[in-house]
């Protein structure tokens, strides 16, 4: 409670530190704050797009919550995003045509988890077998797997003659079907609501989230109570993994349609971001996405409206975390474990 | 050169120093004595400015000392040797000094310190050498360090917190020595300690704190160890436990040659051998530092042995999981609560199903069972004499001896057939330490056979059936209670063997 009232106060510094700054660009904070709510809330469209946006910070927050708890720092969600991304694409451009849609979408999606776990487990290995800090590993992994997108999309997936690194548009069968007609909402964010659950379920009901919590508290009572910090390490890599290419693949197929190059941009730290307003809880992490996920549309559609700086946005949602982080952050030394 | 009067400080509810008055005379060392939580520290603390006082006034050397920070109290000539250094590892003993030190400047020269070092060394017999790696240096070198950084600092009273608890004899004596040094030339000391012999040996006054108040003061000259041992508790504290006699069982425990070498190639732990009988306890003596360590991490499946072999219950433990150590029926209680034995953020409960939290009653298919974690808490707060506010309290909220509970709850709860227990007494108050004593002995007569690592001799002369001693890694001949002498033992610990020097 005290924590959420904190978290109010926090949001509330921060729309007023914007407002000054909205000021200095000579327009009004009133209309521009108008306008940032219209754009979140203002039509059954603008919500679906923030929850639309809101799904892969979700789904990829909860593996990051997962890691950190175990004091696996994973900040490798872009390039597990990316990767998930090209493997379910390659999913459905290299289907046979006339594939029945749910087979097709079903195998796209495991192959984006596949293709995101395969990356993690790629850093873990690094992590565990040679010793290299798992921070290096995951931001250095996040380069090469955004990078594999454009060559992919140089060669094998790309579409020819566009002016752009993108892949031909996918058949109307690899695309995830909508929630609500008529919108461009998605199915996406039911996985990230069931990947929210699931993760509380997992960290605070089974014998592999007590391993996580123990481990992330000491490392030294991890091996006086015989758990194999090896074997977890891969284990919730290969899961935060999972759920940041199940992200990718449910980008690639529901929002664009088609692979593109950058789609993952700037995705693995905001959820690294929202893992951490969220206190590290997989339960806490969908408002924590939500949040952001309505901020940036709101945001958006402000620089539109009223013709702020689109660096504005940018402060507006940076000043953001940095003031809610603070207020969560005073709880965190008495973090449950 | 010292004057405290009418120190006042509470802690919430708690009043740790109820009207003190301390005065320390020049070139005077003045002991100070009382058990765990008598208020020593704090009163310690409020003079070196770590804390504040609720009332009182500090003179020192005819000023008045308000308002001061550790930085201020050391400016003004005060010196403090923690129990637990603040030297860095890694670093020469030079550079350990020239480490916040003002005088040492910004632009450093190594050199002039170091000639520094041992003019400083040579006046006061505290055999430094500059150039040495501080985690080359035995302990008792380190502390001299700290004394070291004390005088050059320009402390003219220094306050020594349990200097000789991790000593050796002979480092002891050698620290006698150089407090003696120190006082001929005309520094001050307040000496912290249990150890009444050492307190009559070399302190002009005693102060004894009972309670937060003083119950006792006066010089050492006319003084003895009981009326200064009855000052300290205001009870009997020879009265020994209940020791049952018990005939020891068939041997369960067979340790041969057990020897572990660490990555650089150096021996931790040299040809160790020796067997253990149910319901006997072998309580193994020694200076921290000397292997002990590398015998209960060996045991207990946390370091790797490089050779010999562990025999438990006619299983081969020697390079077994831990998962299998514990069920072959072996129980560690390692001497570090905050970050090995007990996880402070988590639940009463969960610790209590640390080590078995993957079995029933605690989960069952990889599911826990709240209702397991928590009837097994209850159950085991009530039997141990848990003090929480319920299952769900995180332990950090616990005291020190409640946590230690949770300890032996679980490791001794389980009807272990070897427990290896290292150290568990450390930290705690008398009160508690007998606990966890009268909590052995119970197992012990349950039948549990015991392996006792302690630096504390006392504790060692009490509970062991058979006595040994660890030096450099090696295990003394175990001796039974009654033919142990305890001179002999003091030779042992400081790596001098009796039998060779006869021969």
């Amino acid at each position: 409670m005290r924590t959420l009232a904190m978290t109010a106060g926090a949001i509330a510094l921060a729309l007023l530190v914007t407002a000054g700054l909205i000021l200095l660009a000579g327009k009004s904070p009133v209309t521009a704050y108008g306008a940032l709510l219209r754009g979140a809330f203002g039509s059954l469209d603008r919500v679906a797009f923030a929850l639309n946006k809101s799904t892969p910070y979700i789904l990829a927050g909860v593996g990051v919550a997962l890691c950190f708890r175990a004091k696996v720092i994973n900040i490798g969600g872009e390039g597990q995003i990316a990767v998930g991304g090209i493997a379910a694409s390659a999913v459905i451009l290299l289907a046979p045509a006339g594939s029945p849609p749910v087979l097709m979408l079903a195998l796209a999606m495991l192959a984006g988890a596949a293709g995101g776990a395969v990356w993690a487990i790629l850093a873990a290995w690094v992590f565990i077998k040679r010793n290299v800090h798992e921070v290096l590993c995951t931001l250095l992994l996040n380069f090469v797997g955004v990078l594999l997108v454009s060559e992919v999309l140089r060669a094998p997936l790309g579409e020819d003659g566009a002016g752009f690194p993108q892949s031909p548009l996918f058949p109307r069968a690899g695309w995830l079907p909508k929630l609500i007609p008529g919108t461009d909402l998605h199915i996406g964010i039911l996985f990230a609501v069931a990947a929210a659950v699931l993760g509380h379920v997992l960290l605070w009901r089974t014998t592999f989230g007590f391993r996580l919590r123990v481990m992330g508290a000491s490392r030294p009572a991890a091996a006086y109570v015989g758990v194999s910090t090896a074997r977890a390490t891969f284990a919730v890599m290969a899961l935060a993994g999972a759920l940041a290419g199940l992200a990718g693949g449910i980008e690639v197929s529901g929002v664009h349609n088609r692979l593109i190059e950058g789609f993952s941009h700037g995705f693995g730290f905001n959820a690294v971001a929202v893992a951490l307003i969220a206190g590290l809880n997989p339960l806490a992490v969908l408002p924590a996405g939500l949040f952001l996920g309505f901020l940036e549309a709101g945001a958006l559609a402000m620089q539109r409206e009223v013709g702020v700086p689109s660096s504005l946005v940018y402060v507006i949602e940076g000043l953001m975390m940095v003031f809610v982080l603070c207020a969560v952050g005073l709880n965190a030394r008495n973090r449950r474990v | 050169m010292l004057d405290m009067r009418g120190i006042e400080k509470s802690y919430g509810a708690v009043k740790a120093n109820r009207g003190i008055d301390l005065a320390v005379a020049d070139g005077a060392i003045v002991g100070l004595l009382g058990e765990n939580g008598s208020g020593k520290s704090t009163l310690m603390k409020v003079l070196f400015g770590i804390v504040a006082a609720d009332a009182g006034t500090i003179t020192f050397k005819g000023r008045a000392l308000r308002h001061h920070g550790p930085r201020a109290a050391i400016a003004a000539g005060l010196g403090m040797i923690h129990q637990h250094f603040t030297l860095v590892d890694a670093m020469s003993v030079t550079e350990n000094i020239m480490l916040a030190w003002d005088r040492a400047g910004w632009w450093l020269r190594p050199k002039d310190i170091a000639r520094e070092i041992r003019s400083t060394s040579a006046a006061f017999g505290l055999d430094i050498d500059p150039d040495a790696r501080v985690a080359d240096l035995p302990h008792g070198q380190r502390q001299r360090v700290e004394i070291m950084k004390a005088i050059l600092a320009g402390a003219e009273l220094l306050i020594l917190d349990e200097p000789t608890s991790n000593l050796s004899p002979p480092e002891v004596a050698g620290l006698l020595d150089v407090m003696r040094r120190l006082k001929a030339k005309g520094h001050s000391i307040i000496f912290i300690s249990h150890k009444l012999d050492e307190v009559l040996e070399i302190c002009d006054e005693v102060v004894v704190l009972r309670d937060g108040a003083v119950t006792g003061r006066g010089p050492t000259r006319g003084a003895t160890k009981a009326s200064l041992a009855h000052m300290m508790v205001g009870r009997d504290v020879t009265a020994t436990v209940a020791r049952a006699d018990i005939t020891p069982g068939a041997t369960v425990l067979r340790v041969s040659a057990l020897s572990r070498h660490d990555a650089a190639g150096l021996a931790r732990l040299d040809d160790v051998s020796f067997s253990l009988r149910a319901g006997e306890i072998l309580a193994v003596a020694g200076v921290d530092g000397n292997g002990q360590t590398d015998l209960a991490e060996v045991l207990a499946g946390l370091l790797p042995a490089t050779g010999g072999g562990i025999d438990l219950g006619g299983i081969d433990i020697t390079h077994a999981a831990v998962k299998e150590r514990l069920a072959a029926g072996l129980a560690y209680i390692p001497v570090d609560r905050a970050t090995t034995s007990l996880v402070p953020a988590m639940t009463v409960a969960d610790n209590l199903a640390l080590r078995e939290f993957d079995q029933p009653p605690f989960s069952q298919g990889g599911v826990l069972r709240k209702a397991g974690f928590r009837a097994r808490a209850l159950e085991r707060m009530g039997r141990f004499d848990i003090r929480a506010a319920g299952p769900q309290s995180p332990a950090r909220t616990l005291s020190g001896g409640n946590q230690q509970k949770i300890v032996l709850a679980r490791e001794i709860g389980r009807g272990p057939k070897v427990l290896v227990a290292f150290q568990p007494t450390w930290g705690l108050d008398p009160g508690a330490t007998r606990f966890v004593i009268e909590q052995i002995l119970a197992l012990r007569a349950a039948g549990g056979a015991v392996l006792y690592l302690s630096a504390a001799l006392d504790e060692v002369l009490m509970l062991g059936d058979r006595i040994a001693v660890m030096h450099g890694g090696r295990l003394s001949e175990p001796k039974p209670r009654a033919a142990v002498d305890v001179t002999e033992i003091g030779l042992l610990m400081a790596g001098i063997d009796p039998g060779a020097r006869a021969a």
